[in-house]
């Protein structure tokens, strides 16, 4: 296991280049640079083409593109992450200031919606045919086919400005005194982001239950007695567990990709709204760090899940 | 009465039925048989006839479309007479004498065992339940157990899982599992139809050594005729969810009475006689159990068939143990091989 664990950690070095590689030639390709961002469009027109280019130069940007690659690898991998071209901020301060609400928002969500989702889901296999089990089929097929985008406004019409009963956006307000004091800031961003994900994970994991108590070894367990809730916790729940495990891990690089909107939707101060300005300014080495860590982020996570699930499936082998 | 003793389990005219989108399968159409401690009941015949059905209704494991309509099933326990059919599905009572009393093994070892726990936590759950075993004795029960059936290693096997186990291996695992508590009935469901030929062998061999050492009644649910020459004691044959033709292995194998027994007997290739022995197959196929023939219901495909075959012929008891469902059982009985 320990041997595997480290082999895929090292598979991760290629990987990790080669997608840093992709990301920068993609940014290549899109019309304009950081300077062309930097200026507004008047003050540029009265911009000498040669002001323009010594500008150019003192960013580095008229070198070639591998040039420019080759360094900011070399930097990166000196642990020098670079400037915000847009600000001139440390990309490592942004990282440390942004981080900690992206995975606070993320985790808040992903304990949510595999809590619930896996809860429901049960619930409606157990219920199979019940008023219960369709209402949350409804509910199911609703949530997992409007966007988080439309879920996120609605939301806050209603709980934040029509009832006022939370917050309409933010994080840390001046007025905080304890950590905690924005938990009610975290309900609705958390909530929304999740809702699509209980959905799927509460779909699939009625029909992995349905299916693990369809097995012939739940009958064995009835023929030997055993109580109902342990054929169904025990027998039936622990089976159903391995794929809703794997579905977590799949929707995972969703969940990163949800926060960029839901931050934007309720302004919340995470990597993910930084994400969307950072590529609004063609800020190469922002837009490359967060890059970055997006996919090693989903990476990691699938790791995680391959552990996992060789934890909770003896049959499961890692090698 | 002497014999009532030695009676582990009694069905009466059991009648089960499964309902599908408004319509009625009688699976099970008012079967009758006895049980002893200490032998093994063989129930024979084609699939779909009802023999699982059988089975699955004396456990109350039927699924949720289905029900005992009719009849009775009385399990003599040491304590008195229980009425099975009047229990509550899943209730305590219920609970109680499954893998206690009676317990079941299933015809597929592969699947009939939970892939994601140890074969020692799958056997201790039966003692978890049924006795008062402290952890540390289930587990030396269990070594001992598996050491009974056969396995190699049992201190270590304990703590494998099915899938390291080879076929034969966990069809052991589960009749320790279905011996664990001593019942006083085993089950079988076809145990040995997903096993290869000598593993069926040491199977059957391990079922008659531990009948003979526990005094269990066997009910074995086969359709080889070879597994009933060997093993049986009794022999119920069955048709369309009726016992059409029962008795003891003699009376059954020697002189096989209903028209549907001797034409089950026919099809059968005898080893030794070559490739030039007649096999008679039963023509025709059995009937959709949703459109019935009228009144016995092998008539369709019986070569005796005439115009009285088309009313249910009653229970006949042509010896003090053989009983024949036919109208015509005096012709075959005289003329019988």
């Amino acid at each position: 296991m320990l041997t595997y664990v480290i082999r895929r950690i090292l598979i991760l070095i290629p990987m990790l280049l080669i997608i840093s590689f992709l990301v920068y030639w993609g940014l290549e390709l899109t019309p304009g640079d950081a300077v062309s961002h930097l200026i507004n469009p008047e003050a540029a027109g009265r911009m000498s083409a040669e002001q323009l280019n010594d500008l150019r130069e003192s960013y580095g940007l008229n070198k070639s593109f591998i040039e420019r690659y080759g360094i900011w690898l070399i930097n990166v991998l000196q642990g020098n992450f670079g400037h915000s071209l847009a600000g001139g901020v440390p990309i490592a301060d942004i990282f440390l200031d942004r981080l900690p609400a992206t995975l606070e928002l993320s985790f808040v969500a992903l304990f949510f919606s595999t809590v619930m989702g896996s809860i429901l889901g049960t619930i409606s296999a157990l219920k199979r045919g019940s008023a219960v089990d369709s209402g949350l089929t409804v509910v199911g097929m609703l949530g997992v086919s409007i966007p988080e985008l439309f879920f996120g406004l609605v939301a806050l019409l209603i709980f934040a400005l029509e009832l006022g009963w939370l917050p309409v956006g933010g994080r840390l307000l001046p007025s905080y005194t304890s950590y905690w004091d924005h938990v009610p800031n975290i309900v609705l961003p958390a909530l929304v982001l999740s809702l699509m994900m209980t959905a799927g994970v509460m779909r699939y994991s009625r029909s992995s239950m349905l299916d693990a108590l369809s097995r012939e070894f739940i009958t064995t367990a009835r023929s030997k007695g055993l109580p109902e809730w342990r054929i169904n916790l025990l027998h039936g729940f622990r089976v159903a567990l391995t794929p809703v495990v794997v579905l977590i891990g799949f929707r995972l690089p969703v969940l990163i990709g949800g926060t960029v909107i839901i931050e934007q939707v309720f302004q919340w101060p995470g990597i993910g709204n930084e994400f969307i300005s950072s590529v609004r300014g063609a800020d190469y080495p922002l837009v490359m760090m967060i890059a970055l860590f997006s996919v090693f982020a989903v990476l990691l996570a699938s790791l995680i899940i391959d552990v996992l699930t060789a934890l909770i499936d003896p049959r499961v082998r890692l090698s | 009465m002497e014999t009532d003793h030695n009676i582990a389990l009694s069905v009466k005219n059991l009648k089960t039925y499964f309902y599908t989108n408004n319509r009625c399968n009688r699976a099970v159409n008012g079967v009758s048989f006895d049980i002893e401690k200490g032998k093994t009941l063989c129930i024979v015949g084609e699939s779909g006839c009802g023999k699982s059905v059988t089975a699955s209704t004396i456990m109350q494991l039927l699924p949720r479309l289905s029900r005992i309509e009719e009849g009775s099933i009385t399990y003599h326990s040491d304590a008195g007479d229980i009425d099975i059919e009047n229990l509550e599905r899943n209730g305590q009572k219920m609970r109680a004498i499954r893998g206690s009393e009676i317990a079941m093994i299933f015809q597929d070892p592969m699947t009939a065992l939970n892939p994601v726990y140890t074969i020692g936590f799958q056997i201790g759950e039966s003692l978890k339940y049924h006795t008062d075993l402290t952890r540390k004795q289930i587990r030396d029960k269990t070594i001992d157990l598996l050491r009974d059936m056969g396995i190699s290693l049992p201190e270590q096997r304990i703590d494998e899982y099915p899938h390291q186990y080879s076929g034969g291996m966990r069809q052991r695992a589960m009749i320790a599992m279905a011996m664990s508590c001593n019942p006083k009935i085993l089950i079988a469901d076809e145990p040995t139809t997903a096993l290869d030929v000598t593993i069926q062998a040491q199977i059957f061999e391990l079922m008659d050594r531990l009948k003979e050492k526990h005094n269990t009644a066997i009910m074995l649910i086969t359709h080889d005729m070879g597994v009933v020459a060997e093993l049986a004691d009794d022999v119920a044959v069955m048709y369309m969810g009726n016992i059409v033709e029962a008795g003891t292995i003699d009376e059954v194998l020697r002189t096989p009475t209903h028209p549907y027994t001797r034409a089950l007997l026919d099809s059968i290739p005898v080893l030794g006689e070559g490739k030039n022995q007649i096999i008679e197959p039963i023509p025709g196929s059995t009937p959709d159990p949703y459109q019935r023939p009228k009144g016995c219901q092998f008539a369709p495909r019986c070569t005796h068939y005439s115009e009285q075959c088309d009313i249910m012929p009653a229970e006949t008891q042509i010896s003090e143990t053989h009983r024949i469902m036919c109208w015509k059982y005096q012709e075959f009985a005289t003329n019988g091989k």
